[in-house]
């Protein structure tokens, strides 16, 4: 096998291997959101099941020391009539000595879904 | 003097003096906190009291420096001669909050750096319908906070299926929880509420609002916000929330001479035969709550907390799911501090508000104008004990 063969596979394995974490990562998110509440008076949202995060897509990850900082872009619904919104925000973790913590979440922009 | 003497003296010279006892001083903690939960809510009004400079992340844009610039009067927590401006569409009976325009309050003032800009204020958003929001007193809100969303629902009537007029509904917030904080009951939780005085009110951002408040939609000009956000940390938050928490509900007062007794008497009696005690109800019972003093306690609140159709003569924004011509009804508690009345400030007097009710309120306030002079007189003697 020649190496620039080699090579790709290597990137693609790799790739496939952070798209798989990241696929955890979403999932695990879901249910640590559980329980925050981001923003503040008429644009809070407080997650208060994890059927409420219609989808939930994590755009940017960095990681600084013993936090965790994840950009994501979101779509939510309160319950199934309910107006649909999409919302970025930022996600904090932090080490704990059994792992990986949520901290807060922030708001960064909320806008109604037509 | 016998014993039975001398009960009835001092039970007479609490009378005289106006007193009563185990009544919180206005302003002050909630009875029963402990002494590191007393020590908290000092902590908190430091942060409550901060007055902060663009230095300190101010702004750019702004309504006010502090928490305490608007909430004075009489004392720190109370209400301020401060009126606000929000903004809002109504169209084809859905609401626009205006998320993604800078939101539903438009900021009324600039920090210097922004005004070199020629941006003295934020602009009203076009085809938006504009509205004006008095400052609420704070006084008993971590009770309000207290009390059970269960307590709230039973007291919904969305159909009028009692016939009685009128129809209040609990109001829902965008993630589906029960409203209960704001004029028109858009926010579930003191902290929410909190939370949000910060971004909104001071253009300071938090880990909860980590991003400035936008320019009707459009980001800020570069180099207007020189201080790295987030501005202020969720330590200070959580304790200037812990501040507004345990802030006492304000005391009743009493009168000292028997007419003046005897007429508030009359005055309560009427407040309940005009149905006014419909919407603005007594008291209401706090649930089981992990803080002593919050824990199953009675508060004089004067509201269902629920939303009502005000009628047109009132109707502004909307806001959420509340049309523009549905509104909390508004605590009582601490009404006689106040000397601006209704959601917007604009009326002068208590007397002002009852006639300016409308919608729900309709009924009461015919029967109200339909009072004797006397009767009037009572019932504004028993709202001076609010």
């Amino acid at each position: 096998m020649k190496t620039k063969t080699l090579l790709m596979m290597a990137a693609m394995m790799a790739a496939g291997f952070a798209l798989g974490a990241l696929a955890d990562d979403t999932q695990q998110m879901k249910a640590d959101l559980v329980g925050q509440t981001m923003g503040g008076r008429e644009s809070a949202w407080k997650f208060q099941s994890a059927d409420q995060i219609k989808s939930l897509k994590v755009e940017k990850k960095d990681e600084v020391l013993n936090k965790r900082v994840y950009k994501v872009a979101l779509e939510l619904q309160a319950t199934n009539n309910a107006p649909r919104y999409a919302a970025d925000a930022q996600v904090e973790y932090t080490r704990t000595g059994s792992g990986w913590k949520i901290h807060h979440v922030g708001l960064l922009s909320l806008r109604r879904m037509k | 003097m016998n014993a039975n003497g001398l009960v009835r003296g001092l039970l007479g010279a609490l009378l005289l003096c106006g007193c009563r006892i185990d009544q919180p001083e206005l302003g002050g903690p909630l009875p029963n906190l402990t002494s590191e939960q007393r020590a908290e809510f000092l902590e908190g009004k430091k942060i409550f009291q901060r007055v902060f400079e663009p230095k300190d992340g101010l702004g750019p844009l702004f309504n006010s420096v502090s928490c305490a610039e608007c909430h004075e009067d009489p004392v720190l927590g109370g209400v301020g001669d401060e009126v606000e401006v929000h903004a809002a569409r109504f169209v084809d009976g859905s609401c626009d909050t205006l998320f993604d325009e800078g939101g539903p309050v438009i900021q009324q003032d600039a920090t210097p750096l922004l005004r070199a800009l020629g941006i003295l204020k934020e602009v009203e958003p076009t085809n938006a319908t504009i509205a004006h929001r008095s400052t609420p007193a704070l006084f008993g809100f971590g009770l309000v906070d207290a009390i059970p969303d269960a307590t709230l629902l039973a007291y919904e009537d969305p159909n009028d299926t009692n016939g009685d007029g009128i129809s209040g509904r609990a109001n829902r917030t965008i993630d589906g929880r029960v409203g209960r904080f704001g004029r028109k009951a858009a926010v579930a939780a003191l902290f929410d509420f909190n939370a949000g005085a910060f971004p909104f009110e001071q253009g300071i951002t938090t880990p909860l609002s980590p991003v400035e408040e936008t320019l009707n939609g459009k980001p800020l000009p570069p180099g207007t916000d020189p201080a790295p956000d987030p501005e202020l940390s969720l330590v200070d938050l959580q304790k200037l929330d812990t501040f507004v928490r345990y802030l006492a509900a304000p005391p009743r007062q009493t009168f000292s001479s028997y007419e003046d007794q005897s007429l508030a008497k009359r005055g309560e009696e009427l407040f309940t035969s005009l149905k006014c005690s419909a919407c603005h109800i007594p008291k209401m019972k706090t649930g089981p709550n992990p803080v002593k003093a919050l824990d199953r306690q009675t508060v004089e609140l004067y509201s269902d907390l629920l939303v009502h159709d005000m009628g047109p003569e009132l109707a502004d924004i909307c806001v959420g799911s509340t049309g523009p011509s549905e509104f909390r009804t508004e605590l009582l508690m601490g009404l006689r501090f106040r000397e601006h009345f209704l959601h917007d400030g604009s009326a002068k007097s208590v007397q002002q508000a009852i006639e300016r009710h409308g919608g729900e309120a309709s009924h009461s306030r015919d029967k109200y104008k339909g009072l004797s002079d006397p009767d009037k007189k009572a019932l504004l003697k028993f709202l001076q004990t609010i």
